[in-house]
């Protein structure tokens, strides 16, 4: 048995699902696909890389402070509260 | 798994202390990107804590915790937040969608090198800017990770509406944080 051929796409394609890429929510046909071809092409693999970046650095910009102690203190007062007044 | 509908008190704050409060980090950084105002955020945080401990019996065991609680987030923030916040949303007329951070930094940085230049506050605040609908959905997907799927159901969006939300907000933050980084000297502009 010879296997499937397997789905060919350009450039224009490729930057069409850039983003759905890099998010992981394609198929899995489609996704290799996409890998196939930023393999072979040199023009969209720096794309891709740069959206990578960007995505990582946002990420990284944005998560780095948790929660202040007197709010976190704050928010377990005030559920102990609620408890209290709420029949068990 | 605590289940069942026979929980003491003490079981029921023993089960949200397990399942919810891990998430206090997330719940408080989504409300400081919608209200993008430090007293509020704190309140809204300690609103949603409180409401979702309240109903928490609603919550089915071992389904998606985090996206039960953004939903509760996001309710309270447009039905009790948003009217009474003094900063107006801004026009969805502003947001770009034919920016190509590519195109505008190949010649000169093609690997974004000059973004570790750019500091938190810058990104947040440029995060802040953004429409409600387009912030929101940047924060649940590019700050905490959240799927498609996830996101539509938090927004009552439908996926294609989530996608194209996403697009747009993520190039228009690219061609703000790009303007500050020329203007900063960062980066020098694309000369068209």
């Amino acid at each position: 048995m010879t296997p499937a051929p397997q789905k060919e796409i350009n450039c224009a394609e490729a930057i069409e699902h850039l983003y759905a890429y890099l998010d992981g929510e394609l198929t899995t046909e489609l996704e290799l696909a996409i890998r196939r071809h930023l393999a072979a092409c040199a023009r969209c693999f720096p794309e891709f890389a740069l959206e990578r970046g960007f995505l990582r650095f946002v990420q990284a910009r944005t998560r780095l402070r948790g929660v202040p102690d007197p709010l976190r203190r704050r928010v377990f007062e005030a559920l102990f509260a609620d408890e209290r007044q709420q029949p068990g | 798994m605590v289940t069942g509908l026979s929980l003491t008190a003490e079981d029921r704050r023993h089960a949200f202390e397990v399942e919810a409060l891990p998430h206090l980090d997330s719940i408080h950084r989504v409300a400081l990107r919608l209200t993008r105002d430090a007293t509020d955020a704190e309140d809204l945080t300690q609103d949603t804590m409180l409401k979702a401990f309240r109903s928490f019996h609603l919550y089915r065991p071992g389904s998606n915790i985090r996206a039960w609680l953004f939903t509760i987030l996001r309710h309270t923030f447009f039905t009790q937040y948003r009217r009474r916040q003094r900063r107006p949303d801004v026009d969805d007329a502003e947001m770009v969608d034919d920016f190509s951070l590519y195109r505008a930094v190949q010649e000169v940085d093609p690997e974004g090198r000059f973004f570790e230049q750019i500091v938190d506050d810058t990104v947040l605040r440029a995060i802040d800017d953004l429409p409600d609908e387009f912030r929101e959905t940047l924060v649940l997907s590019d700050v905490e990770g959240l799927r498609y799927d996830e996101i539509a159901e938090i927004t009552a969006a439908p996926v294609g509406t989530v996608k194209s939300r996403l697009f747009r907000a993520r190039k228009a933050l690219q061609r703000r944080l790009y303007d500050y980084a020329v203007e900063m000297g960062y980066i020098k502009r694309k000369v068209e």
